[in-house]
């Protein structure tokens, strides 16, 4: 009963144990990054998800093993909602031994098995969209995701693929983080009409997602998904997000209030409220063991680079 | 005279070309109230206003496209590119339309625009953040090509580059944004396209520019405590090169290194090895030896320090030319 008053105060519902074990995992995986440059012991550029944690989890929930994940520069939790193992992510940031590609991609270039991130914004779609016609022909039912911000509406390639991918029919699942914001430009000064708008040009089905509640994204993008997988086209999932932290480290020009907004939007103090106790339980559970990654990622040897 | 970094000579100097012409413009992502990633453009917006100090969306192509077609009717834009890697997405407008179309014209189109690049390695940062792209744009007709090295060349050399009636890319040495030195605001410098002897020496010439101008000082100073008298000179402008300066101390010392960040392999070394051998073979007393980046990715920031070349790879260079 308690819940149900939860859920109407905050209009959230509980999620499964294992999808927020998941959001806190690369909640806290985030948190020690930004701890670990505070301490000097990591340096170079980095961008967190904060804030943005609940979107990948929805996502990998609806994936197959067999479908391709692209991602960008905000891409950790795209990673760690795939693949537990965030010891190798870790590894792969500071370049110590098991790192998931030898240290070599860091932050931004991680290729694991059918996981591909790359820095530069805009580059992956066309890529995606190769990948995605390949899946077509061989195993019809998989598809290419890839994550994309609002501020890579910008880039020219997105238009190329977008309509290479309409035309030839290539499942792909374009995930739009919208959180308002490219660094330190506001999308509403970047960006002319809208998403929608835009992958309607091209004939694209496109849903937009207000919520933060993983099981609403899930269930709001189960026929999106559905539609690319068994008609083979390209969709487009708009999500609406905040991003809790800095750009990449310290460089917030957002004002006071705007960073109340962004912080308020945050599903993780929401979900906290709103279920106190399996929020601690599990929050505890991955503190610790990040925790423990950490200490264990530091005193390891640094990566080899092996051509294999 | 002002103490200035080098990212702050910059900006003054931006603010100085500004003053000069109401035609000069800035536009790129997020250089408007952050001020750039380096606050190269920082507190431009604020005193220029929104119309001369452009946030653009991440659009590379479209920024240069603009660029070119605002040159064309009469502004003068400086368009900072964020980092070196993400020129890319541009090289279409830069190679295609902004270095050909004053060629293909006879000169008759002017198009003075000035691509800012913050360049090089140094800081911690991966690919695409650290890279030497700068022989991509040399080996383009119709483009200068230069590179700042110090606070007080950076001040001078981003005037006369907004001045300058053709289209320049002006990469800027990444890691030396925040070295220090007294600057007279106001006071001209040499010319864009010269060369500067930054130490002079008789046993060999060091070729630089950019980052590795410090590098190579510093190599030089520690060469003369073992009686090794080490040339320097800061190359300034890539394209086109100062061949005069180049050829009177190489034909005097015998001996050259070049020194870059960026890959070895037919990199900006090779242009010059060749260019020198032409022009002082009589002279030479040994092969030029180049020194610079491996045929890799840039690799992330625990291995930096083996690719970046160092005082110990330019003082072997020295040893290895001196030893013929
Ligand atoms: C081609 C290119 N230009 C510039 C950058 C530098 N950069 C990195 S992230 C970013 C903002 C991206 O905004 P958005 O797509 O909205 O994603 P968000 O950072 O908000 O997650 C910029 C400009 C880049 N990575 N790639």
């Amino acid at each position: 009963m308690v819940v149900v008053i939860e859920e109407r105060v905050l209009g959230l519902t509980p999620v499964a144990d294992a999808d927020l074990g998941r959001m806190l995992r690369i909640r806290h995986f985030e948190r020690a990054l930004l701890r670990l440059f505070e301490r000097g012991q990591l340096n170079g550029t980095t961008h967190t998800c904060l804030g943005q944690e609940h979107v990948p989890v929805a996502v990998s929930g609806l994936l197959d093993p067999d479908d391709y994940v692209f991602s960008n520069h905000r891409g950790h939790g795209h990673f760690l909602a795939r693949h537990d193992q965030p010891d190798a992510l870790l590894a792969e940031i500071m370049g110590r031994a098991g790192a998931v590609c030898n240290g070599v991609g860091g932050s931004q270039h991680v290729y694991h098995g059918r996981f591909l991130s790359t820095g530069v914004q805009g580059e992956s779609l066309p890529v995606a969209v190769g990948v995605a016609l390949r899946l077509k022909r061989v195993t019809p039912g998989r598809l290419a995701c890839a994550y994309i911000g609002d501020g890579t509406w910008g880039e020219g390639s997105v238009y190329e693929a977008l309509n290479m991918a309409q035309l030839w029919r290539a499942p792909l699942l374009v995930v739009v983080e919208h959180n308002g914001i490219a660094q330190s430009t506001p999308t509403t000064a970047q960006l002319s009409g809208s998403i929608a708008g835009r992958a309607a040009g091209f004939g694209i089905p496109h849903h937009r997602i207000e919520s933060v509640d993983v099981n609403v994204i899930r269930a709001e993008l189960e026929p999106l998904v559905t539609l690319a997988r068994t008609e083979s086209r390209p969709v487009v999932a708009e999500i609406a997000v905040h991003r809790a932290g800095p750009h990449s480290k310290g460089d917030d020009t957002r004002t006071p209030a705007e960073l109340v907004a962004a912080a308020q939007g945050d599903w993780q103090p929401r979900y906290a409220e709103a279920f106190p106790a399996q929020f601690a339980r599990l929050d505890e559970e991955q503190r610790a063991s990040i925790g423990r990654i950490v200490d264990d990622v530091l005193i390891r040897p640094a990566s080899v680079w092996e051509r294999s | 005279m002002t103490v200035l970094t080098l990212a702050k000579a910059l900006n003054e100097g931006l603010r100085a070309a500004m003053d000069a012409d109401p035609k000069v413009l800035v536009m790129g992502e997020d250089v408007g109230k952050l001020g750039g990633v380096f606050r190269v453009t920082d507190g431009l917006q604020k005193d220029f206003g929104e119309d001369r100090v452009i946030d653009t969306p991440l659009a590379e192509s479209g920024i240069i496209g603009t660029a070119i077609g605002l040159a064309l009717r009469g502004y003068r834009p400086v368009c900072e590119i964020q980092f070196d890697g993400f020129v890319f997405p541009a090289a279409d407008q830069i190679i295609t339309q902004l270095a050909k179309m004053p060629l293909r014209s006879l000169g008759k189109l002017k198009l003075p625009v000035v691509v800012r690049i913050p360049c090089g390695g140094g800081i911690g940062a991966v690919e695409h953040h650290s890279e030497s792209p700068e022989a991509y744009f040399t080996h383009t007709a119709g483009l200068r090509v230069v590179a700042c090295s110090n606070p007080v060349d950076a001040y001078t050399m981003i005037q006369d580059a907004v001045r300058c009636d053709d289209p320049i890319v002006f990469f800027e040495p990444k890691r030396r944004y925040w070295d220090k030195a007294d600057v007279e605001l106001g006071a001209p410098g040499l010319p864009l396209g010269k060369a500067k002897v930054v130490r002079s020496g008789n046993d060999v010439t060091l070729l630089a520019y950019g980052p590795m101008v410090k590098t190579c000082l510093e190599s030089a100073a520690v060469a003369e405590e073992d009686g090794r008298s080490v040339e320097v000179i800061d190359l300034r402008s890539l394209s086109p090169l100062d061949m005069g300066v180049i050829a009177e101390s190489v034909n005097r010392t015998g001996r050259c290194v070049v020194v870059h960040e960026a890959p070895v392999f037919t990199g900006l070394g090779g242009e010059l090895a060749a260019r020198i051998s032409e022009t002082c073979f009589f002279r030479l007393e040994s092969p030029v030896i180049r020194v610079g980046g491996f045929s890799t990715p840039y690799p992330p920031s625990r291995l930096e320090e083996h690719y970046l070349p160092d005082l110990d790879r330019v003082l072997d260079a020295v040893d290895r030319v001196l030893a013929y």
